[in-house]
């Protein structure tokens, strides 16, 4: 008795503390061998009192009954059952047992989900990256990932496709990767993926991009080098493409596009470093790029991504003359330059191509920029030199997050 | 005469770079690593017959030592035409450079007391990694990268130390420590990494030169 009046009395301070507990409550299995046995569980059930709690109802004898029991009620159910010659089994003995141990495992679970989760503060290879870009792709429905065509060596060229909707949005380019021992960039490429697609529905800047505009974002450009950089050569450069006639390989991505190509500030030997090519669009990392741009056809804004220096730049590099829309672009440079000042204090430099760091023919955003697409900004990212290439990995997610700034504010301006 | 340039444009930039590599030389150490925080202003005169003059006022932190700046100017003449030639360098720091004696010793005590010479590569490594006790020997690196860097630039190359490829300590029987370094070099305008061996000779009290 003084048993039951422990329970009662803990079931109501449980109840009174909004906390539900279920000690000693078990859920019995009853087999009802005819109608008449099934009339007597239905009486069962409309005793309040008991507080039964049918898991499936009595209603036909062949089918089983479950019910959960509060611990007070335990031994009298049973009685009665017992006294009415009614078959039970025991499927649970002790109900919180097998919550307190369902708890556990949802908590080991959680972590190892955490724990399995992408690192964005660290450096990875091709194949883990595409791995998360399929992580992305099937946990948010309006994020798709798309194949614009093959490397040099065969591998795949993976873009994510934002999209909320509609058709043939207007639409925003971002890159990646294109100089593949830029490592920082294809870092918070992923970092800036994994901030764009969770925020959307509670940011209301990136709801509201994402509303109107569909964004796609190329992390790896240039990923035959990017797998070199891993395995053979980590200040590798350009693409592994072979080149006729030359012992040596690859070509400058960032000079082969189809924009003052073969004019000054690329070299036309093979071994160099900014090597344009045989001819532009020769390699088929940046062909991909401007088929799917041109079949597109409603492009707005082209945003690339390199390291380092702390520049942000518009067109153009291949002539030292600037821009039609010279005003416009840099004052939104400047904009956005504050906002990625604001985060942390970098200053990137704001200006032309050919003023701020070199005249560069065959560039990717002279190419876009010549081509209608009027805001095109390359950005360089950290640092002005100490590490250069080599930044070091406690450094991605800062710089992705300057950048994030940088790029949302010119994304805005695009938008509105 | 002397024209104003803006900071952000790549002409300033470049004798900045310049500047800072002479700097380094002069008066980096394994206790001291001078960067750049911000290019404040800059000139360019142009001299008949002569070259182009740059006069750069710069605002310098020391990596080791990062909450705070010291301001300093400098002067740098690319000469006309000559390919052979270093740029002429001036510099000239505005207040006090924190010192770095006891910690020179320190260094300086633990490379003598080593039984096998140092041999260690790849500075920082491909993620950016420097073991802490490398620190000193990747700070000498920038000074030995710094005289590098003064020597071979022009108005059309932009210089920067981007890793150690392997350095290897030489005992001496004098009492310079000697470091022979390979060094990665980026350079900007054209992209290239270049390679370079420099023997670098350093003294707690007399610095650094670089063995020719």
């Amino acid at each position: 008795a003084n048993m039951k009046l422990i329970l009662i009395f803990a079931a109501l301070i449980g109840v009174s503390l909004c906390l539900e507990t279920f000690v000693g409550h078990q859920v019995l299995r009853i087999k009802t061998k005819n109608e008449e046995e099934v009339k007597q569980l239905q009486l069962l059930e409309s005793l309040e009192h008991l507080e039964l709690d049918f898991w499936i109802n009595p209603s036909a004898p062949a089918l089983p009954v479950d019910v959960r029991i509060p611990a007070v009620s335990v031994q009298s159910v049973k009685a009665f059952l017992e006294s009415q010659g009614i078959e039970y089994s025991i499927l649970i003995e002790d109900l919180q047992d097998v919550l307190d141990k369902e708890k556990q495992d949802m908590a080991k679970s959680a972590q190892r989900q955490r724990s399995s989760s992408f690192d964005f503060g660290a450096y990875h290879g091709l194949d883990d990256i595409n791995e998360e870009l399929d992580h992305l792709a099937s946990e948010y429905s309006f994020v798709e990932k798309i194949q614009i065509g093959e490397s040099y060596e065969k591998r795949p060229l993976y873009v994510l496709k934002f999209s909320t909707g509609g058709s043939e949005r207007p639409a925003i380019w971002l890159d990646a990767g294109i100089h593949s021992r830029e490592w920082v960039t294809q870092a918070s490429a992923l970092w800036i993926a994994n901030k764009i697609a969770s925020d959307y529905g509670t940011d209301a800047s990136i709801t509201s991009l994402l509303d109107k505009m569909d964004l796609f974002l190329l992390p790896v450009a240039n990923p035959d080098g990017f797998v070199y950089t891993h395995t053979s050569n980590r200040m590798w450069r350009k693409t592994r493409s072979k080149i006729p006639g030359s012992i040596c390989v690859g070509v400058d991505p960032n000079r082969n596009w189809d924009a003052g190509f073969g004019g000054p500030g690329a070299s036309n030997k093979p071994c160099s470093d900014s090597y344009h090519g045989p001819s532009a669009n020769s390699e088929v990392e940046v062909k991909s790029v401007v088929d799917f741009i041109k079949n597109h056809g409603n492009f707005k804004a082209f945003l690339t991504l390199h390291s380092y220096s702390q520049l942000l730049m518009y067109p153009y590099g291949y002539k030292c003359t600037r821009p039609d829309d010279y005003a416009e672009l840099e004052s939104l440079g400047r904009a956005a330059a504050s906002s990625i000042r604001s985060l942390y204090g970098t200053t990137f430099q704001v200006g032309t191509i050919c003023k701020t760091i070199y005249q560069a023919s065959g560039g990717s955003i002279d190419w876009s920029y010549d081509n209608g697409i009027k805001y095109s900004f390359a950005f360089e990212l950290r640092d002005t030199g100490r590490y250069g290439f080599l930044l070091p990995a406690n450094q991605i997610i800062p710089a992705a997050k300057e950048t994030w700034l940088g790029l949302k504010k010119i994304m805005e301006h695009v938008r509105d | 005469r002397a024209m104003e340039l803006p900071p952000s444009h790549f002409p300033a930039a470049r004798a900045a770079a310049v500047a800072m590599g002479y700097l380094r030389y002069l008066r980096g150490g394994p206790g001291r690593g001078l960067e750049l925080r911000e290019l404040r202003r800059a000139r360019r005169q142009d001299i008949d017959d002569v070259g182009h003059k740059y006069y750069l006022e710069l605002e310098l932190e020391d990596v080791l030592d990062k909450d705070r700046t010291v301001n300093c100017t400098a002067e740098v003449l690319y000469h006309l035409g000559s390919k052979t030639s270093a740029p002429d360098v001036q510099v000239t720091v505005q207040g006090e450079l924190r010192s770095t004696e006891e910690a020179d010793e320190e260094f300086y005590n633990w490379i003598r007391s080593l039984e096998k010479e140092l041999v260690a590569e790849n500075i920082p490594d491909s993620h950016g990694n420097v073991p802490p006790e490398l620190e000193p020997i990747h700070l000498l690196a920038w000074v030995a990268s710094g005289y590098v860097i003064w020597q071979n630039s022009t108005g059309n190359t932009k210089f920067h130390l981007a890793q150690v490829k392997h350095v290897k300590q030489v005992k001496r029987s004098d009492e310079d420590l000697q470091f022979d370094y390979v060094l990665l070099l980026h350079e900007m305008v054209s992209q290239e990494l270049l390679p370079w061996q420099v023997t670098l000779l350093w003294h707690p009290q007399r610095g650094a030169r670089v063995s020719q």
